[in-house]
């Protein structure tokens, strides 16, 4: 049975949620920076050192590696309001999220000691290396393989979708390391030099021209075995609870947030068409924010909510989409994407990068066996 | 019964008149200062449009839909912005039903003894009533999942059970989805039944009536079509809520011209706190 238990933020939750409210308003005001949609926005390191400034990167790290010992709950708060800003996150966006909680539940004393207080300063990037080019949904299906040799690894394969190679500092590869037992065994997480001998960043233009995907091809990168993360072999295990429980945040619903927001500004709602689809939009995000919250509540309470994170992916991306859609509707031409309207660029982004909604970090497919699996159960 | 205790009845066991005459009648005497005397009071959902008129303490006009008019001892409405009760023996009842059979009846008012209460906007009224058909919705949407995920183990065909198929575990986690949220929507309007809330909540009722009950009558196939299955009342009941106390169009256009008023700056604030922020 799913555990969603709808619940109010306490009064320090709201103290931290005015407190970035305040924070976004002064330091980026609106129509001083150019917003973008959830995690596609922006880039800019000094804006994640000023949230490092304010503890707000690596929130739920102990505070020895210079983190905040918050919990999942108050990083939701914080992230929730960076990206309904629509603020630059994309510096830090995997380190904080993805990287450090990895690092801490399973990389060794002297990579926590390494890559945490940087993590938590806004001074190391990180990029996820798991896609290729024949491993997309079937991840364990993964060619890339690491070889011994002295004091270390020989890296060789193709990574593919690795978001901000050309711009990153380090990436986290989940490669093959034995061919002995089950394919699920025998696969390894190795943090990987993005700018090390032997690896070539080639851009991927997406849908909109941008080049922020590349296929990374690693020819006998050498990886010494103190960037080993966990147990030879135990890639697998470590990798699927990394998806798992980063799953039902706001990143999955917000990503069309701020084109209504943004239709509002320029047109208001002036007609029953516009007024519908605000209403239907603004409930829509209401509920789906509710069970997310529920989900970060779970985690902070010890539990593994698998199938409910795995339900609010599926659900809020698939809404991204329908927001999109409705506003699109309310639009008699369709977008430039060079416009001087705000509005009408975001829209074009939107329209451009839906598409990718209900497939990045696991398609809705998958999501929905992965569901099924515990609702049968 | 209080407020909080009926509505969990509602939600609990399913349509359920004296929890409804908890809910809507009583509560709507008292608010109009008419006591809270026995028996059951049902309420008039649309009366404010019925365009019933009220001259020297009595009624004249057709109430339209009026739940279990038959059974009830009493009938409240609103006549000319004021809270009104009639007796049922005062009136003539033609027996209507919704979607369910549940009865729905007409109610002619010739004249009619009222007593006569204070003033009331039939806002309120509204809220109130969509207050109970989310509780409703939700406690029905709350069995309905149950009913697919086990007829989803039980039932085999290819030698195998359905649930084991894809495209029917797609159904399940759709259901599962709109349960959910439709049980946010009850909870969080049983804690703060403001008007956004109210709005948002029976909006997402709503649709989670139309997509479940569509997949949940999927994973069933023809057994969940037939008069007695329990799906069926469930489906068919989840239909007429659907349109009592407000439909989608009536809650998103309201909802949003709400949230278009308070202006673009508001529109986080109101997603995250509710009717602390806007106006509905």
């Amino acid at each position: 049975m799913l555990r969603f238990a709808p619940s109010e933020l306490t009064d320090a939750e709201l103290a931290l949620q005015e407190q970035v409210r305040q924070f976004l308003a002064a330091e980026l005001p609106r129509g001083s920076f150019a917003p973008g949609l959830g995690m596609a926005a922006g880039r800019d390191q000094d804006f994640s050192r000023a949230l490092a400034a304010r503890g707000w990167l690596g929130m739920a790290l102990p505070r020895r590696y210079g983190g905040a010992e918050r919990g999942v709950v108050d990083r939701f708060i914080v992230v929730e309001e960076l990206l309904r800003w629509g603020a630059p996150v994309r510096y830090h966006w995997v380190a904080d999220r993805q990287t450090g909680p990895l690092i801490l539940r399973y990389g060794s004393v002297a990579q926590r000691d390494r890559f945490l207080p940087a993590i938590c300063r806004g001074e190391v990037s990180f990029s996820i290396g798991m896609s290729e080019p024949e491993a997309g949904s079937d991840l364990a299906a993964v060619e890339t393989r690491a070889r011994r040799a002295e004091g270390g690894w020989r890296v060789s394969g193709t990574k593919l979708w690795t978001g901000g190679a050309h711009e990153n500092d380090w990436f986290v590869v989940l490669c093959r390391t034995s061919d002995e037992g089950d394919r699920h065994q025998g696969l390894t997480q190795l943090i990987v030099d993005l700018r090390a001998a032997g690896i070539a960043v080639r851009p991927i233009a997406y849908l909109d021209g941008s080049e922020f995907f590349n296929e990374v091809v690693l020819d006998d990168v050498f990886v010494p075995d103190e960037l080993v993360v966990g147990e030879v072999g135990a890639g697998w295990e470590q990798n699927t609870s990394e998806l798992a429980l980063e799953r039902a945040g706001p990143e999955r619903w917000l990503s069309t947030y701020l084109l209504v927001e943004q239709y509002l500004r320029e047109h208001g709602a002036v007609n029953e068409r516009a007024q519908a689809a605000l209403g239907e939009a603004v409930a829509g995000w209401w509920g789906i924010r509710a069970l997310s919250l529920s989900v970060a509540r779970l985690l902070d309470a010890g539990q593994a909510p698998v199938a409910e994170s795995a339900l609010v992916k599926e659900l809020g991306t698939r809404f991204e989409q329908d927001v999109l859609d409705a506003v699109w509707r309310l639009v008699p031409e369709d977008p430039d994407p060079v416009a001087e309207s705000l509005f009408e660029r975001l829209l074009a982004a939107a329209i451009l990068g839906a598409p990718s909604f209900t497939i990045r970090g696991g398609t809705n497919e998958i999501l929905r066996s992965v569901a099924a699996r515990a609702l049968r159960a | 019964m209080s407020g909080a205790d009926a509505l969990a009845v509602l939600r609990e066991r399913g349509p359920d008149r004296a929890a409804e005459s908890a809910l809507l009648g009583e509560w709507l005497l008292a608010q109009a200062g008419l006591g809270e005397e026995a028996g059951e009071v049902t309420v008039a959902p649309g009366s404010a449009g019925d365009g019933v008129v009220l001259a020297d303490g009595r009624v004249s006009g057709t109430l339209q839909r009026v739940p279990w008019a038959r059974d009830a001892a009493r009938i409240a409405l609103l006549a000319d912005g004021l809270v009104v009760v009639v007796d049922r023996a005062a009136v003539t009842i033609q027996p209507r039903v919704n979607l369910a059979g549940d009865p729905r009846d007409t109610v002619v008012l010739d004249g009619a003894g009222a007593w006569t209460g204070a003033r009331m906007d039939p806002e309120e009224l509204l809220m109130r009533g969509a207050l109970t058909r989310i509780a409703l919705m939700a406690g029905a949407l709350d069995r309905l999942y149950e009913i697919a995920v086990r007829h989803s183990r039980d039932r085999r065909q290819f030698g195998r059970p359905i649930g084991s198929f894809q495209a029917v575990q797609q159904h399940l986690v759709n259901i599962a989805q709109q349960v959910a949220l439709a049980g946010v929507a009850a909870e969080a309007t049983a804690r703060c039944a403001g008007g956004f809330e109210v709005a948002a909540g029976k909006l997402l009722a709503n649709r989670a009536a139309l997509t479940a009950g569509r997949a949940a009558h999927q994973v069933l196939g023809a057994r969940g079509t037939t008069r007695e299955h329990p799906l069926g009342q469930l489906t068919c009941r989840l239909w007429a809520w659907r349109s009592e106390y407000g439909d989608e169009h009536h809650w998103s256009t309201r909802l949003g011209a709400a949230v278009a008023r308070a202006g673009a700056d508001s529109v986080y604030p109101a997603i995250t706190g509710g009717s602390t922020i806007v106006s509905v």
